[in-house]
């Protein structure tokens, strides 16, 4: 079962008088779970399409339905409700407020969405504790290595356990290292809770984990591969050890 | 329903919270902004403590001097002063007034005009006949006596002893213990003159008075003026000037004599109600340049903050946060800037009004004019729970007011432009 389904899908921004075509029909079905990298060079229309899929900007033409919700024609507010009950967005530039702990960053999401005191605390100290943060739960993003900062963002993301991630380009600001970590993070929340993860990027470590990469031109889909995914790889090997 | 509203007032508390870590990330802006907000909430606040004092220690020497709370006597008397609107006291009357919930003291009075000469001088005057115990839990005269160099109040009614001010016996060249000549119309209308002692002088604050009046005991003037036993007024002073409405009908009640009248302060001099609703205009003004103050300096540093944190407001928004929420957090942010500054402003104004009236301000350098007003030399400021209540909504509305804008302008950022402006 698809959690988006694109049809048509168009965007045309007015440079000034001349028209950029974005996005050009994209139609496209990501299912519910999926691992999935939208990879192309810049201007090829990849953020655009996250965005549009985020409700963060409305489309041309075409239509556009996440999580069971027709995003088209939606209202400012509807349009804030769905990103905070069904998305988590994970930024480029991690996107913290900056004037709350991680806790309470974490913890704002839940606020917003009426979670009650305790259980919010509860909920945010232990996904503090999966992402690695659980002795940096108090300190300022400004207290925080850029690493760290994006852990921050991604338990931010996952905390009220949405039913999709969109992240744009997350391991462009980080070192290999970190940029590794995070995504096996990634990847084991997307095993554990079955979450649909969607990145925009263009770093080849991200495309070479991804279950499933498209691939974006001038704004047209022109490759859809499907890999093996680590959690059937998984599976397979603990049945070979059996 | 109850846990909705525990959730709204959860989610309040945090934005207020962030409101506040808002507010101090710009610490040196925001200090500036408390600061002038501080200034303007101290000036306003003195302003009306001083303007409190005044028409406070006004309304207190007119009534403690001439009016009284309440007067009781001949119907037209208060405006065509004649010795012929006279009235016997009945002394029932008197009881059923005295025993009056509210009415703390009465005395009775005689009142006219006379003319006061020695060799050297003479001057037109209201003399005033009273019963000078009795009349000390009516008016201050006893404390406006000056008690040196021999000058002492009145005792005796019925002694030739007269009370005048200090500017009557310069400009009749008189001092204590020297005669002067009072002459009055008798009942008759006829001219009768007595010599009087000049027992003591006083110095009321109020200068036309001092300028107008003598005392002398009412005995003695009911025997000159051949009235008897009647009397020209009957003073009534309350628990307080402010309850005259709710007593006057309660002593109409009283009164069977439908020639007499009865008159509070109010009705008798409105020319103090003309001058306290002129202050009152005059505070308006105060509260407007506060608010012009407030309203600027709110204003321009919400729209510099929201600018700073365009992005930062975006990625809230791109997360889920409601343009209303977004609304209420600076509105929040504003409030807490104003709260912030109202309360030091307030602390100051409280500290500085109790300092100020343990010895008063001296308006000395405008001494004639303050005492043309009847208000004294010497304004002991007076601060009411009602002004500091007053200060507290027009600074924290004018606060709300301006930051509607800037709030507005914050809850409609688009997310996508906001992501994008770093």
């Amino acid at each position: 079962m698809s959690i988006i389904t694109i049809s048509s899908l168009t965007k045309i921004y007015d440079g000034g008088g001349i028209e950029v075509k974005a996005l050009r029909g994209i139609d496209l079905a990501i299912g519910r779970g999926e691992f999935t990298a939208i990879a192309g060079p810049s201007g090829s229309g990849k953020t655009t399409l996250l965005n549009l899929i985020g409700g963060l900007d409305h489309p041309t033409s075409g239509a556009l339905t996440v999580a069971g919700s027709e995003l088209n024609h939606m209202k400012p507010r509807e349009l804030s409700d769905i990103r905070l009950n069904k998305i988590g967005f994970i930024f480029q530039a991690y996107n913290l407020i900056p004037v709350l702990s991680a806790l309470e960053n974490v913890e704002y999401i839940l606020l917003l969405q009426g979670v009650a005191r305790s259980e919010r605390r509860d909920r945010s100290r232990r996904i503090l504790e999966e992402v690695g943060l659980g002795r940096e739960i108090n300190r300022l993003p400004k207290e925080l290595s850029g690493g760290q900062q994006q852990r921050v963002a991604v338990a931010r993301a996952i905390v009220s356990e949405p039913e999709l991630v969109l992240a744009d380009e997350p391991t462009a600001n980080l070192d290999q290292t970190t940029g590794s970590g995070l995504l096996d993070l990634m990847h084991d929340l997307n095993h554990q809770k079955n979450i649909t993860f969607l990145f925009s990027t263009h770093d080849q470590m991200v495309m070479d984990n991804a279950e499933r990469l498209i691939r974006l031109s001038d704004g047209m889909i022109i490759s859809d591969e499907k890999k093996k995914s680590k959690k059937e790889s998984s599976v397979k090997k603990t049945k070979k050890k059996k | 329903m109850i846990a909705n509203m525990m959730e709204t007032a959860i989610k309040i508390k945090t934005f207020i919270m962030l409101g506040w870590r808002n507010l101090w990330r710009q610490k040196r802006r925001s200090l500036v902004v408390i600061l002038s907000i501080t200034i303007g909430v101290v000036l306003m606040l003195l302003q009306i403590a001083v303007m409190n004092g005044m028409i406070t220690q006004m309304l207190d020497n007119n009534i403690s001097t001439k009016l009284g709370h309440i007067t009781i006597s001949k119907k037209g008397f208060f405006d065509d002063m004649k010795l012929e609107s006279n009235f016997f006291p009945d002394a029932r009357m008197l009881e059923k007034i005295s025993k009056e919930k509210n009415v703390v003291a009465i005395t009775p009075r005689v009142k006219t005009f006379a003319m006061i000469r020695t060799s050297e001088a003479s001057r037109g005057v209201i003399v005033m006949g009273i019963y000078p115990d009795r009349e000390k839990n009516i008016s201050k005269m006893n404390e406006y006596t000056l008690k040196d160099e021999g000058s002492r109040y009145l005792d005796d009614p019925a002694s030739n002893d007269i009370l005048i001010s200090k500017s009557i016996a310069e400009k009749l060249d008189v001092t204590v213990g020297d005669k002067v000549v009072l002459l009055v119309q008798d009942k008759d209308n006829e001219m009768t003159g007595v010599g009087l002692t000049v027992k003591g002088l006083f110095q009321t604050p109020v200068r036309d008075y001092d300028n107008g009046v003598v005392y002398m005991g009412i005995k003695r003037l009911q025997k000159i003026t051949g009235l008897k036993d009647n009397v020209s007024e009957v003073m009534v002073i309350t628990k307080n000037k402010n309850i005259v409405d709710s007593v006057k009908p309660k002593l109409v009640k009283n009164i069977a004599d439908n020639n007499l009248e009865i008159l509070t302060w109010k009705e008798m001099a409105p020319f103090l109600l003309s001058a306290i609703a002129m202050i009152d205009k005059q505070m308006v003004i105060f509260y407007f340049i506060v608010f012009i103050t407030i309203i600027f300096s709110i204003a321009n540093t919400l729209i510099m903050s929201i600018m700073e944190r365009f992005h930062e407001l975006g990625v809230m928004k791109s997360i889920g946060t409601r343009p209303s929420q977004i609304f209420f957090i600076i509105m929040f942010e504003a409030m807490n800037l104003g709260a912030v500054g109202l309360a030091v402003g307030v602390v100051v104004s409280i500290a500085a009004v109790n300092i100020l009236a343990i010895k008063g301000i001296d308006f000395s350098l405008f001494m004639e004019a303050m005492r043309q007003w009847g208000a004294g030399s010497i304004i002991y400021p007076l601060l009411f729970v009602r002004d500091i209540v007053i200060s507290v909504v027009v600074v924290e509305f004018t606060t709300l007011l301006a930051a509607i804008y800037p709030a507005f302008k914050a809850a409609r950022i688009k997310p996508l432009e906001a992501l994008h402006y770093i």
